[in-house]
């Protein structure tokens, strides 16, 4: 069983039958063949799946699709379009801080999320807003530089 | 740009297994065993099959009809038709429209098990060592002993003879990407697409299950996720094809987070029994024990018995070294490699108990270390020669960084030192194929990136070194098995030594050529000038496509294939008395220092510090090496602080999931300090030594080692969780 559903997913309406238990993680990948957007664990341990709604850092893989309503969706295929994504892209590029990509988008989504709701944190808690994303490869070491970068300069 | 990957990684723009996909596609569900250890009576597939969606369903019953051949190996059949070795281990397939469906029918099939004796664990066949040579049993795998050296006399006359025990944990790859693959079947081809570390290998174990010639089945990797070892050896792509071979569609395969920690062969407990004989600061002797839980591992397969039990003796000049072990068959899931398979816990036995030594007879851990360490030209237990070697200047920089931390720490903090040292595993050689284009260098390799960009910046840096291109002219192509080149996988801290060796041969023929089309003498390099790709010799620039024959204009340009053929090191077959023991490509050391604060009322251990220094050989990217460093000193950390597999007395794994296992989240990773020593070459390109596993090897050593330094409470079992520590401090 399915019920249409309308999302606003990177600025652009889209509108999909979906099941009223499906995931939005489920949905984005494929349903609207969203596939930037990993899945990991699907219980919300790993960060990996992290989109924006409404313009905060959400689990997709906790989230049932029908909870969304007309919250604004973005995914890490949208992040170009905004500036802070871009800058956060440009600096996880500039430093490697990725080494498989797995769980680079959820990073990079999350990243840009916190940045947006807090502009001007600083690098500890930025590190402590990424304590839900787990990388298995790089020891954490590229991306704290990442956010060094990023982070205000201390006063 | 320090990798080549990352705008499209930064974009989520990249095809991993997870996202594989074709029209038309069903979704597949494995069907496993409910108990560890079984007769299989009844596998009834009728409900699974009538169950909405349903377009396959197959076990033991279906594979002949299935095969062409009829059947597969007889000794690693592709489902059981008999005894159920392990809870979990696959018994049937289904396939469905969607996942939903698979995974509701899945839950129909009936299945009756006659349930055998469950051996859980090591203690259920051997509750202490079984003494030398008495371990006989239906329940070992193997059994390695090795001898230098007359271990008994050196003994009886030792001044004191100091002896531990340890004890180390189950542990799981855990890449964030799960296993994932795509199969189609299509006339004679039996393709699969998959997130693998090595094409040939699982072409090779496919063909073997699946009694198929190895031309009819075709592997080729999407983007890997990770692997960590965990993804060498075929796993879901047979089952993959049995069921795209029986429903005549597309298959997609992927595990879910839970049967990842089920079904990924990785490390298992074991248990290490450590004696010095000592006289004054000098080790006369040293007998290891070691017994290894494999699980249900076939006979004859086990490869990290023989392999890591020299890690426990250590890189150390002692008189006369007896090693044993026994490799435990239980019920638990098959051992498999896990990045530098089982040596940093040989290590963390090894290097708690040269802490012991030291500090029991009041010597400086790290000056002792210094003056037993092997220099080049020392001998190892089995008869090798030491070769270039990075250790003392190790310990001679670890002793650098130490005085510094000692100022600049506060009182109370615990520094610890560990030494561990590796080899490049070469696997059974293999091969490029480089391809000079007007525009562009071309690496054409079977192998995928997965992760530590030993293929995406390595191969392409010795390229660059080799030819005077620059990076951004040079391309890795990844192909298939059908077309590409053999090389048997990314594994082992291989791919520079291995692969990048054929590289720089490929390259160094190209260059030779192309000397022999140019005017004059002397060295040929290649340049990028407006684009193009010129070859000089001397002040003369040569744009390379006006030297390519009308052949090479027509096609691709110049092709080079390069090679490297797989080599080990020679061991003295005298001192082998039994099993298989293996000699080192090359020796390369890590000396980590860890610093840590241990919580007087809790146990808990922050890592406050951490220094690593790399034995590198030659380095051919500073950043990548260094990010491998920092990649393994955190994984490490995971082993030895939180990172245990929870079994029951059933053998059922208790804490399948990232909730109850532990991995390290970034907080819990201090800062990382990375020392590089060149000078000491290795047997790859320029005198590289293989970066993946050194790093990870002595971590839970040195964070022992801090905590004892720290506490005084010696911790002899892994990982080192609040309660073992609260337990060593007598607060438990």
């Amino acid at each position: 069983m399915t019920s249409p559903l309308r999302l606003l997913v990177n600025g652009v309406p889209v509108e999909t039958p979906v099941p009223p238990s499906e995931r939005l993680l489920d949905t984005l990948r494929w349903r609207l063949g969203l596939r930037g957007t990993k899945e990991g664990c699907r219980t919300g341990a790993c960060g990996a799946c992290t989109v924006l709604i409404g313009g905060h850092p959400r689990l997709s893989c906790l989230t049932l699709s029908h909870q969304v309503g007309e919250e604004p969706i973005l995914t890490v295929e949208g992040l170009e379009s905004d500036p802070v994504g871009r800058a956060v892209m440009d600096v996880f590029v500039a430093e490697a801080a990725l080494q498989c990509g797995y769980c680079t988008p959820g990073f990079v989504v999350a990243l840009t999320g916190l940045l947006k709701e807090h502009p001007g944190a600083s690098e500890s808690s930025l590190l402590e807003g990424l304590q839900g994303n787990l990388c298995r490869c790089t020891g954490y070491s590229s991306i704290r530089r990442a956010v060094t970068r990023l982070a205000e300069p201390a006063p | 740009m320090i990798r080549s990957d990352s705008p499209r990684k930064v974009r989520g723009a990249l095809e991993y297994g997870v996202d594989l996909d074709a029209p038309g596609a069903l979704h597949a569900v494995l069907i496993r065993s409910p108990v560890a250890h079984g007769r299989l009576r009844t596998l009834d597939l009728e409900r699974v099959r009538s169950s909405p969606g349903v377009v396959a369903a197959i076990g033991a019953a279906e594979l002949a009809e299935l095969l062409p051949s009829r059947r597969g190996d007889p000794s690693r059949p592709a489902f059981p038709s008999e005894e159920l070795r392990y809870r979990g281990e696959p018994v049937a397939a289904v396939a469905a429209r969607t996942l939903g469906e698979a995974r509701a029918a899945a839950l129909r099939a009936r299945i009756e098990v006659d349930p055998l004796p469950i051996v859980a664990q090591i203690e259920d066949v051997f509750p202490e060592w079984p003494g030398s040579g008495e371990g006989e049993s239906e329940h070992v795998n193997a059994h390695v002993l090795a001898r230098q050296g007359d271990t008994e006399r050196v003994f009886a006359r030792a001044d004191r003879v100091v002896r531990g025990k340890y004890r180390t944990a189950g542990i799981v790859q855990m890449p964030l990407e799960p296993h994932a693959c795509l199969a189609r079947v299509e006339e004679e081809s039996w393709r699969v697409q998959s997130s693998t570390q090595s094409p040939f290998g699982v072409r090779e174990d496919t063909s073997a299950i699946l009694g198929l010639p190895e031309e009819q089945v075709v592997v080729e990797a999407s983007w890997v996720g990770g692997g960590f070892g965990g993804k060498g050896a075929a796993l879901l792509e047979p089952y993959a094809l049995l069921l795209a071979a029986a429903s005549h569609r597309p298959v997609k395969l992927q595990l879910s987070y839970a049967e990842e920690f089920e079904l990924s062969r990785s490390t298992l407990p074991s248990t290490i029994w450590i004696e010095s004989a000592m006289s004054g600061d000098a080790i006369l002797g040293r007998r290891v024990r070691l017994l290894l839980d494999t699980g249900a591992s076939l006979p004859g397969r086990d490869f990290a018995t023989g392999y890591a039990i020299g890690f426990i003796a250590g890189p150390y000049r002692i008189g006369a070294v007896e090693l044993e072990g026994y490799a435990v068959k239980t019920n638990k899931p098959p051992f498999g490699p896990h990045r530098a398979p089982f040596a940093p816990q040989c290590v963390f036995a090894g290097e708690s108990h040269t802490d012991e030594i030291a500090r029991e007879a009041g010597w400086d851990p790290l000056e002792f270390r210094e003056r037993t360490a092997w220099r080049v030209g020392d001998e190892t237990p089995l008869g090798q020669k030491v070769g270039p070697f990075g250790l003392e200047e190790g310990i001679a920089r670890a002793r650098a960084i130490r005085e510094r931390w000692r100022k600049e720490l506060p009182q109370g903090t615990g520094i610890g030192l560990a030494v561990g040292f590796w080899s490049t595993g070469t696997g059974a050689g293999g091969e490029v194929l480089v391809r000079l284009g007007p525009t562009e260098l071309v690496i054409e390799t079977v192998e995928a990136e997965i992760g530590s960009g030993s293929v995406i910046r390595g191969l392409v840096a010795v390229a660059e070194e080799i030819s005077g291109l620059p990076r951004e002219a040079i391309r890795i192509e990844r192909t298939d098995t059908a077309r590409g080149p053999y090389d048997s996988g990314v594994y082992g801290s291989r791919t520079l030594g291995a692969l990048g060796h054929a590289v720089r041969v490929a390259v160094t023929k190209l260059l030779e050529e192309l000397g022999r089309r140019l005017p004059g003498r002397g060295e040929v390099r290649l340049e990028l000038l407006d684009g193009k790709c010129v070859a000089s010799r001397g002040e003369a620039r040569t744009g390379v496509e006006s030297l390519f024959t009308d052949t090479e204009r027509a096609t691709s340009g110049m092709l080079a294939r390069g090679r490297h053929y797989g080599r080990g090191g020679e061991i003295l077959a005298e001192r082998v008395i039994t099993g298989g023991f293996f000699g080192y490509t090359d020796f390369t050391a890590a000396v980590h220092l860890a610093a840590v604060a241990v919580d007087a009322e809790t146990g808990q251990v922050r890592v406050v510090r951490y220094a690593a220094i790399a034995d590198a050989g030659h380095v051919v990217d500073a950043p990548t090496y260094r990010a491998q460093v920092e990649g393994g000193v955190a994984m490490g950390l995971g082993e030895a602080l939180t990172e245990e597999t929870l079994w029951s007395a059933e053998a059922e794994l208790m804490n399948p999931g990232l909730l109850d296992y532990r991995v390290p989240t970034l907080l819990e990773i201090p800062p990382i300090e990375v020392e590089v020593i060149e000078g000491f070459p290795g047997a790859g390109p320029g005198g590289t030594k293989g970066g993946g596993e050194p790093p990870i090897i002595p971590v839970p050593a040195a964070v022992a080692n801090a905590v004892a330094d720290a506490s005084g409470a010696r911790v002899r079992e892994l990982p080192l969780t609040p309660e073992r520590v609260a337990r060593a401090l007598k607060l438990l």
